[in-house]
């Protein structure tokens, strides 16, 4: 269940790196917050507490409903186009996702011959960090950056189940409040940055540099 | 031990007074009435304590986690008993040194804040136990003190001034949380009380000793390390520079003293070490102070000579516990010890008088000072106290420390023989060198503030009632030591009989024949009254000539042709000119009109001017031409980010 879950997940980020619409974005975080939910239910299938869904719970209020409609009103609200303005050709970062997927993938499973991981939870896990970090790097809208920092997230997530099935539940809830905060604050900074400049590219602060 | 802590409280709601009066006045005086209350209440809990040898942990629970934060054992309550005794009178003076500024309209909020916050954590240094606990409390003693010292922060010279000590103070705080780490390694916790290691550990030995020198030196000023005092001493507020002076740089004193607890036998090399460093500092202190012509600059270099006969005399203990000698021992950080105390009392006196001639003058330059005797006959006695105090000589308390560091040699010579006779005859030599420098210096400021002409006109000259009782606390405190230094060598004794050498208690401090020096001392002092009652009886009888000074005969002197504190310093300046950066500039014509000529002379520190100055501009040119690679895309950080990342991982996957 774990794995087919895993690569669901890891499907979504291939379609992450070729579609070319901010709203998709949205849409495959919100999948993969649905995904991460279920992989947290699993487990109590067999062993419920009241205690335990809490996790879920909030993960789902948070990744599922708020985040995504709150970046989707500020898309509304600011009035951002929908093309993400990629700064390489698309074709190009797909190959580049593909070859990272392979190392990742090659290095997982080696390093589950010595180590106690669950392989594909753990590969996709760090898959959807590196995806993160090159959709962060390759694109240039700002809002695109909050989603490719969720993505990061996601892995990191993800990553935490892999490694230890019981990382602390404070852990948890407590990244979850950390992450809710910074898409918040993405929010607020970008509705100043849209008062102040034309547009919404990295590319524009760079006048703010002192 | 209780009160202890509520005496501390009690200084802590001073910063509420301070706060919370609206009125300048007001909230200075309630300020420092609290703080002053505080302050005695804890010197007479501490010193109580340090007389019944109550001696003990402080267990406090917090969050239901017993930690030992407090530890109140001899050596600590040594300096928590130096740092109250001092804090009083300077206290004393802060109130009337910031009446001046409230009656010019000055805000003092920050400095009423700033110094009750230095008053405390220094206190709480001293007696912390936990190694995280001292931290904290070192860091938030340099912050305060370099917040502080910002009072005039107008003025380019204090920003630079105050960075100076701020970026010493990081250096050592960086050093010290790796010193605590290693030692936090190696024994498993974080309490002062369980830090001991033998000396069989090797090599980490050494790299202990070596980061607590060098941190703690740098704190306390010894000579490689000193270039901060004579930058941020002359330009904090006269409170601020006598409380750095007197207690701050003390804090490295007991640092180096606890590190010496923590890692004991220490090998003899070290000893050495410390010894040639302090006799270094010790020397070259005195000699930069005699080519200065800022009288708080003066002082400042004064601090690294006296701290050098401090080192002196831990370098003589380090050597007597390299031979497991106890009685060379107990004279070398008996020395050093009751030097700390000494210096902490005089040096503060010494600052508070230049305060004093500062806020009267207007001027820091001895060069324009003069003829000051006719204005303050009292104040000059009892700066002239303080100077003789310094200078080591006899009838005061300078000279009962420094003597038991001669002993401390005369016995090590006796003890150890071999070649170490002729090395503690150098020894000898050398301090008695530096003791004639200082008798040198002081001569110069005293003859050419006080006496003479005024160089400067005079406009008002007035010393309030706190001034005097503040002096005169120091001067009497000066005195006492002085000529019944019993008591005091006997809290020493205690000192080192619980941290030092606990084995068999010797008594080779107790032995020296106080009783006879201090029958000697009211001898001398009698005579020189009988001398002065039968010179006033001569000039009954036979009247006294009043001339000019320095006039020789001739009567149209004006105060520009007398002798001056340059050319007094000029020959021995000269001597050592390249080390103490000494050069002059001489603008004179000899033609048979003289035209307008002009003298000046100057001072560059060694270290700063050709060391650290150099060091710092090529790192800033470094780092101008790697300035390139500093984008303004976020984008870019990140890729870097990636690309290190990687880079690791490869490593670490590669090498597993």
């Amino acid at each position: 269940m774990q794995n087919i879950l895993s690569i669901l997940f890891c499907l979504s980020l291939f379609y992450l790196a070729v579609t070319p619409r901010v709203k998709a974005y949205v849409a495959v975080l919100r999948f993969q917050g649905i995904l991460l939910t279920i992989l947290l239910m699993v487990p109590f299938v067999e062993q419920f507490s009241v205690f335990a869904v809490i996790l879920p719970a909030t993960l789902f209020i948070i990744k599922v409903i708020i985040i995504p409609r709150y970046i989707n009103k500020i898309i509304l609200e600011l009035d951002i186009k929908r093309t993400i303005e990629p700064t390489i050709q698309q074709f190009n970062f797909l190959l580049l996702v593909i070859f990272s997927f392979i190392v990742i993938f090659l290095a997982s499973s080696i390093l589950s011959l010595t180590t106690n991981i669950e392989t594909i939870p753990f590969a996709s896990g760090f898959a959807a960090v590196t995806v993160g970090i090159f959709i962060i790097i390759f694109r240039k809208k700002l809002i695109v950056h909050v989603c490719g920092f969720l993505v990061l997230e996601n892995g990191i997530f993800l990553f935490g189940t892999a490694v230890a099935s019981d990382l602390p539940i404070m852990i948890e809830i407590g990244v979850l409040l950390d992450v809710f905060v910074v898409v918040f604050l993405m929010g607020i900074a970008l509705n100043r940055i849209s008062s102040t400049f034309e547009g919404f590219d990295v590319t524009i602060l760079r006048r703010l540099k002192d | 031990m209780d009160t202890l802590f509520y005496s501390l409280l009690l200084q802590l709601s001073s910063i509420a007074a301070g706060i919370f009066f609206t009125e300048k006045k007001k909230s200075s005086a309630a300020s420092h009435i609290l703080l002053l209350a505080g302050l005695i209440t804890g010197f007479i809990a501490a010193l109580t304590a340090l007389i019944n040898s109550d001696f003990t942990l402080k267990d406090i629970q917090m969050f239901g986690i017993s930690n030992n934060l407090f530890r109140f054992d001899a050596l600590g309550l040594y300096f928590l008993c130096i740092i109250q005794l001092v804090a009083i009178p300077t206290t004393i003076y802060s109130y009337s040194y910031l009446k001046h500024y409230i009656e010019k309209g000055k805000s003092v909020r920050s400095n009423l804040v700033f110094y009750a916050v230095l008053l405390v954590s220094t206190q709480l240094v001293v007696v912390a136990n936990h190694a995280i606990f001292f931290l904290v409390c070192w860091e938030v003693m340099s912050t305060s003190a370099y917040l502080g010292m910002n009072f005039e922060k107008g003025k380019k010279e204090v920003q630079t001034g105050s960075f100076y000590y701020l970026v010493m103070s990081h250096v050592v705080v960086f050093l010290l949380y790796i010193f605590f780490f290693l030692l936090h390694n190696q024994t498993n916790s974080w309490l002062f009380s369980d830090f001991h290691l033998l000396s069989g550990t090797g090599d980490l030995f050494i790299v202990l000793y070596a980061l607590s020198l060098i941190a703690f030196g740098m704190k306390a000023g010894f000579m490689p390390f000193h270039f901060w005092l004579p930058r941020a001493h002359p330009i904090a507020p006269t409170v601020f520079s006598a409380f750095l002076s007197g207690i701050i740089i003390k804090t490295g004193i007991y640092g180096i003293l606890r590190t010496f607890q923590f890692l004991n036998p220490a090998p003899e090399w070290l000893g050495w070490l410390v010894l040639a460093v302090g006799m270094i500092s010790a020397v070259y202190g005195v000699w930069y102070a005699l080519a200065q012509h800022d009288i708080k600059s003066l002082l400042a270099y004064h601090s690294v000579e006296n701290i050098g006969i401090i080192g002196i005399g831990i370098g003589i203990g380090f050597i007597g516990s390299a031979y497991h000698s106890i009685p060379i021992q107990i004279l070398g950080f008996g020395g050093a010890l009751l030097h700390t105390l000494n210096h902490a009392i005089f040096k503060s006196l010494l600052f508070v008088g230049s305060g004093v001639i500062y806020q009267n003058l207007g001027t820091r330059n001895i060069e324009q000072m003069g003829g000051l005797v006719h204005y303050g006959k009292y104040f000059v006695v009892l700066f002239l106290i303080g100077s003789i105090a310094i200078s080591g000589i006899p009838p005061f308390n300078g000279f009962i420390s420094e003597f038991i560091i001669y002993n401390g040699f005369f016995t090590t010579a006796k003890e150890l023989e071999n070649y170490y006779p002729l090395l503690m005859l150098i020894s000898a030599v050398g301090l008695a060198f530096v003791g004639g420098l200082a008798v040198a210096c002081f001569t110069k400021i005293n003859s050419i503030m006080f006496l003479g002409k005024e160089r400067k006109e005079v406009k008002h000259f007035k010393i309030s009632f706190y001034e005097y009782l503040s002096l005169g606390i120091f001067a009497l405190l000066c005195i006492v030591i002085g000529f019944y230094p019993q008591p005091f060598i006997g809290v020493v004794n205690k000192v080192l009989i619980d941290g030092f050498v606990p084995a068999a208690p010797s008594s080779s401090l107790l032995n020296i024949n106080w009783q006879l020096l201090s029958i000697i001392f009211i001898t001398v002092i009698a005579g020189i009254i009988l001398i002065y009652l039968w010179k006033k009886s001569i000039q009954k009888k036979y009247g006294r000539r009043i001339s000019t000074a320095w006039g020789c005969g001739y009567e149209g002197l004006n105060p520009r042709m007398q002798y001056t504190a340059s050319s007094y310093a000029d020959e021995l300046n000269e001597i050592s000119k390249s080390v103490l950066g000494y050069h002059k500039k001489v603008i004179a014509q000899n033609d048979i009109f003289p035209a307008k000529g002009s003298f000046e002379s100057h001072s560059d520190d060694l270290v700063d001017k050709k060391i650290l100055l150099p060091v710092f501009k090529s790192f800033s040119e470094f780092i101008a031409r790697i300035k390139f690679l500093s984008y303004t895309d976020i984008r870019y950080y990140i890729a870097f980010i990636l690309i290190i990342i990687t880079i690791y991982s490869l490593i670490a996957f590669l090498w597993s």
